[in-house]
C-alpha cells in the first residue's frame, strides 16, 4: 500500500431531496494520511454528503470505494467496519459511561471484550487506552466521560472514530464535522495538534466554518456550493480570499435589495443592553424598530441562537436588560413575551415551531385565540374561517385546514408556523431563527415574502438567516456574532450593501 | 387523496370501535344468557360501572396531556370514607367540602409535577401511599355506616333512570362536559397540546404548568365523585370494601374506550363505553358460567385485545 493509494473515491455521487439537488455529482479521492479540508457555506451540501460517507444517507446515484473496493452503506455500522468514523457537531457520547465504554459502543467487532454479556473490564480498558495512547491523548479509560472537560469529550470522540479493527489493515478515515465550532482558543489549539497526529495512521476531512483554521490544519482544501464540488486545491496553492470567492455563489454575489428604509423614530419595538448568558453570549447591545428587519448572522456556535431564545423568554438571561417599546421587562418569559407582541419561528420546526399530530387550523390558533372573539370557548366555525383566511392569505397547500399538520410539506408547515403568530391583532417583533431551513426556492420565496409583509405591517423583525446572501437580500441591517460577542454591525439602509467576503471575515 | 381518505377512515374506525365493541359483547353475552338484556341486567351493569367511568374520566384527562395519576382512585376512596364520617353532622353541605379537598389535593399533584418535574407515574405513585394511609387512619381500618342523612347520597344509586341509577348518569353528565372541555374551549386545546407535543406548546405560550394542575384538579374532582358513587351505592365505605379497587379498571376504561397511553388522544364519551365494557367482563365471565379460577386470565386476556382493537395507530407517523 503506498502513500498515493485512494483510502476514499467518490465518483459522481448525486442526492435529492424533493426538488433540490443537495448533492450534484460529486467526485472527490482522499489518499492515506492526508487531511482534506471541506467548506462551503450552510446548505452547500456538505452535511449530507458526510451523511452519505458516514451511512446515515444513501446516495441516488454514483459510487463508493474505500481502499480501491466498492462499498455500499446500508446503515452507519456498515461505514465503521469500513473504517469510516465520524465525529459530529454535536457529541453523541454517553456521558454517564466511561471514557473505554463510549470507545467501545461504536465498535461493533468485540473480540471478547464480553462474554455472555458480561463485561471484560480490563480488556475493555487495556484496548481503549491503547487507542487513547494511539492518537496521543493523556486520559484515563476509566474517567466518567461527564467529568471531562468539552475539549477532552471531543478527543474520546475522535479515539472512538479511529478504533476501527487494526487487524483488518484498513486506514481509517476521520470525518470532523465542525469540531472547533463551539471550543475555545486554547482548546482549539490542542485539537489541531492532535489532528496533526492522526495523520500519521489515518486520513481526514476537516469540516469549520473557520478559515484561518482550514489552512492552517489542511493539506487540501475542497470547497462545496449548492451541491457541487466547485474547487479542490492544495493549500499551499490558496489564500483565504480565494476560499471565500468560491465559496460564494456567482448568481447572489450582487444581491439586490428591493426596500431600503430610514431609521424609524420613536421608541425601538425592542432594545437590548449588555445582554449576556455565560457561555453563549456576552454584552450584546442593539434594537430593532417596527418595520425594520436586522439579520443576525454567525456561524452555528456564535451564541446567536441562544440570544433569540433569549430575547423570546424561551431562556434566562444573566446580565443586561430587554426593553419592549422602551419599557424595561422583568421575570420575562415566553408567555409574557407573547404577550408584549413577540412573536418566534423555531428553527427545529416539528419539535418547538409546532404541534404536528393538531389540525392546521388548530395550530393557526394555538396562540392567539383572542382573534376568535370568543373568550375561552373555540367556535369550530370561526377557527375554520380564520384558518381558511390565512391559508388563502399564505396559499398553503394542500387547502385543507383539517389535516394534521405532520402531513404538510415543511414550506407549508411554515406558513402555518407563521400564520399562527401573524393572527396577532399587534405584532410588535419577530424573531426567526432559521426561516428556510429545509425549504425550498419556491417556498422560500412565500416565506420571504410574509416576513416582508408582516414587516411593512409594523413589526420589528429579528433574523437568524441560513446564508449571508439571505440576510443580504431581507435586511434593513445586519448583526454579526462571533464567539458570542457582536463583532460588526452594517446599517444597509445607511452604508449600502457590504462585501460578503468582509462580513465572512467578521464571522470568523 | 387517496391517503387522507384512508386515514379518516380509520379515524372513524378508532371514534367508533369503544361503541362496537361493547355491542359486541352485550351481543354476545345476551345470547348466551338473555337474562342480562333485561333492566335487571342494564341496572348491575351501569352500577358497577359508575364509579369506573369517574375514575377512568379523570385518568383520561390527566393520560391526555401525557402523564398519568395512579393516585386517583385513593382520592375516591379517602373522599368516600371522609363523606361517610361526615355526613351524619353535616348533612350535604359536608360533600361540597369533600369534592373541594379532594379537587385541591388533585392540584397539589399538578402543582409538584408542573414545577418540580417529578415524573407524574412516580409522584402520584408516591401520594398514592400517602392517600391509603390517610383514608385508613381516618376510617380506623373498619367500616363506616352512613347512620343518619344516608337518604341524602343513596339516593344518587336507588333513583333510577332508564334503569340505570343516578351515579352511572352522572358520569356520563361528567363525560359530555369533558368532552366539551377538550373540544371547544381554549382550554382543552392547551391539555391536548401539551399531551401531543409539550415542547411545542410551550414555545407556543401555552401554560403548561397551569395545564398540569388543573388537568390533575380535575382528575381529583372526578375521584372525588367516585367515591360519591361508592357510598351512594354501598351506603358505607371501607379502604377493603366496595371501591377499593379502582385504579387498574380506571385506567383499562380510559384504555379500552381510545385513550392514548402516550398523550394527546382521548374522547371521554367514548370512555362511558370504555367504562361499560371494563365493568361488564366480570359479570360476563359469570354469565358464560367460567370457574372464578378463569376469570383473571379471561379477563386479561380481554383487555389486550380490546386495547389492540381500540388504540388508534396514526399517531406514530405523526410525531417522531
Amino acid at each position: 500500500m503506498t502513500d498515493h493509494h485512494a483510502v476514499l473515491k467518490l465518483t459522481d455521487i448525486s442526492r435529492s431531496f424533493g426538488t433540490i439537488k443537495a448533492v450534484n455529482s460529486v467526485s472527490l479521492e482522499i489518499r492515506r494520511g492526508e487531511v482534506v479540508g471541506l467548506v462551503g457555506e450552510n446548505g452547500a451540501g456538505k452535511s449530507t454528503l458526510l451523511k452519505i460517507l458516514a451511512g446515515i444517507e444513501r446516495p441516488d446515484s454514483g459510487q463508493i470505494e474505500i481502499n480501491g473496493k466498492r462499498v455500499n452503506f446500508r446503515g452507519p455500522n456498515d461505514a465503521f467496519k469500513a473504517g469510516v468514523g465520524v465525529v459530529h457537531q454535536e457529541q453523541s457520547l454517553f456521558t454517564n459511561l466511561t471514557v473505554a465504554e463510549n470507545i467501545d459502543k461504536q465498535n461493533s467487532n468485540r473480540r471478547g471484550l464480553s462474554r455472555f454479556g458480561i463485561q471484560h473490564w480490563s480488556r475493555l480498558n487495556r484496548e481503549a487506552a491503547a487507542v487513547l495512547d494511539k492518537i496521543g491523548v493523556k486520559l484515563s479509560p476509566k474517567a466518567i466521560v461527564g467529568d471531562l472537560s468539552f475539549v477532552d469529550r471531543q478527543m474520546v470522540e475522535i479515539a472512538r472514530a479511529v478504533c476501527v479493527d487494526p487487524g483488518a489493515g484498513v486506514t481509517p478515515l476521520v470525518i470532523l464535522d465542525e469540531p472547533t465550532a463551539v471550543l475555545e482558543q486554547a482548546e482549539t489549539e490542542v485539537l489541531e495538534r492532535e489532528i496533526r497526529n492522526l495523520r500519521r495512521f489515518a486520513s481526514v476531512i476537516f469540516v469549520s466554518h473557520r478559515l484561518d483554521e482550514i489552512l492552517r490544519i489542511c493539506d487540501r482544501v475542497v470547497v462545496m456550493r449548492s451541491g457541487k464540488l466547485v474547487s479542490d486545491r492544495l493549500t499551499r496553492d490558496i489564500t483565504k480570499d480565494d476560499l471565500f470567492i468560491s465559496m460564494v455563489d456567482d448568481v447572489a454575489i450582487a444581491p439586490h435589495r428591493s426596500r431600503s428604509r430610514p431609521r424609524a423614530s420613536g421608541n425601538p419595538a425592542i432594545s437590548v443592553r449588555g445582554l449576556s448568558r455565560k457561555g453563549r453570549f456576552k454584552d450584546i447591545s442593539f434594537s430593532a424598530h417596527r418595520g425594520r428587519i436586522v439579520a443576525l448572522v454567525g456561524t452555528n456556535g456564535s451564541g446567536r441562537g441562544a440570544l433569540a431564545r433569549s430575547l423570546f423568554g424561551a431562556e434566562a438571561h444573566d446580565r443586561g436588560t430587554i426593553e419592549v417599546n422602551g419599557k424595561p421587562v422583568s421575570g420575562w418569559s415566553i408567555g409574557r413575551a407573547v404577550a408584549a407582541g413577540l412573536a418566534y419561528v423555531p428553527a427545529e420546526r416539528k419539535t418547538e415551531g409546532m404541534i404536528g399530530g393538531f389540525s392546521a387550523a388548530r395550530n393557526v390558533a394555538l396562540v392567539h385565540h383572542d382573534a376568535l372573539k370568543t373568550g375561552h370557548f373555540l367556535s369550530p366555525g370561526r377557527l375554520a374561517r380564520l384558518a381558511q383566511t390565512w391559508f388563502d392569505r399564505l396559499d398553503v397547500k394542500p387547502n385543507n385546514i383539517d389535516l394534521p399538520l405532520s402531513q404538510f410539506s415543511g414550506g407549508n408547515q411554515q406558513k402555518v408556523v407563521l400564520a399562527k403568530w401573524l393572527t396577532s391583532p399587534d405584532l410588535k417583533v419577530l424573531i426567526l431563527d432559521h426561516p428556510l431551513r429545509g425549504l425550498d426556492v419556491g417556498a422560500s420565496q412565500a416565506v420571504n415574502h410574509q416576513i416582508r409583509r408582516a414587516c411593512d405591517e409594523g413589526a420589528a423583525v429579528i433574523m437568524i438567516p441560513d446564508t449571508i446572501e439571505e440576510a443580504l437580500e431581507m435586511a434593513d441591517e445586519i448583526l454579526v456574532m462571533r464567539d458570542g460577542e457582536l463583532s460588526a454591525r452594517h446599517d444597509l439602509t445607511v452604508q449600502g450593501t457590504p462585501a460578503i467576503q468582509d462580513i465572512m471575515a467578521e464571522m470568523v | 387523496m387517496n391517503l387522507p381518505a384512508k386515514l379518516r377512515e380509520m379515524a372513524s374506525w378508532h371514534t367508533m370501535s369503544p361503541l362496537l365493541v361493547f355491542l359486541a359483547m352485550l351481543l354476545t353475552v345476551s345470547v348466551l344468557n338473555s337474562a342480562y338484556l333485561g333492566p335487571l341486567g342494564i341496572s348491575i351493569v351501569t352500577a358497577s360501572a359508575a364509579p369506573i367511568l369517574l375514575v377512568a374520566l379523570g385518568q383520561a384527562m390527566v393520560l391526555n396531556i401525557g402523564s398519568i395519576d395512579l393516585s386517583n382512585a385513593a382520592i375516591s376512596l379517602l373522599g368516600s370514607i371522609l363523606l361517610a364520617l361526615a355526613l351524619p353532622s353535616l348533612g350535604i353541605g359536608s360533600l361540597l367540602a369533600i369534592l373541594l379537598l379532594l379537587t385541591l389535593i388533585g392540584a397539589i399533584n399538578g402543582a409538584i409535577v408542573a414545577y418540580t418535574q417529578v415524573p407524574s407515574f412516580a409522584l402520584t405513585l408516591g401520594t398514592l401511599g400517602i392517600l391509603q394511609t390517610a383514608a385508613l387512619v381516618a376510617s380506623g381500618a373498619e367500616t363506616i355506616y352512613v347512620s343518619e342523612n344516608r337518604e341524602l347520597v343513596t339516593m344518587f344509586y336507588t333513583y333510577k333512570l332508564a334503569n340505570a341509577p343516578l351515579t352511572f348518569w352522572i358520569g356520563v353528565a361528567v363525560a359530555v362536559l369533558y368532552w366539551f372541555v377538550l373540544r371547544f374551549t381554549v382550554l382543552g386545546q392547551n391539555m391536548t397540546a401539551v399531551g401531543k407535543n409539550e415542547t411545542g406548546a410551550i414555545f407556543s405560550a401555552v401554560p403548561n404548568r397551569l395545564v398540569k394542575i388543573v388537568t390533575f384538579a380535575i382528575s381529583g374532582f372526578t375521584g372525588g365523585l367516585a367515591g360519591l358513587s361508592i357510598v351512594a351505592q354501598a351506603g358505607s365505605a371501607s379502604t377493603s370494601g366496595l371501591g377499593s379497587n379502582l385504579l387498574l379498571p380506571g385506567i383499562a376504561a380510559a384504555l379500552v374506550g381510545g385513550t392514548s397511553i402516550s398523550g394527546g388522544l382521548t374522547n371521554p364519551i367514548n370512555v362511558v363505553f370504555g367504562a361499560l365494557t371494563v365493568a361488564f367482563v366480570p359479570i360476563a365471565i359469570q354469565a358464560i358460567g367460567a370457574g372464578a379460577e378463569a376469570q383473571s386470565l379471561v379477563y386479561g386476556i380481554f383487555i389486550i385485545l380490546v386495547v389492540a382493537l381500540t388504540t388508534a395507530r396514526t399517531r406514530d407517523a405523526v410525531i417522531k
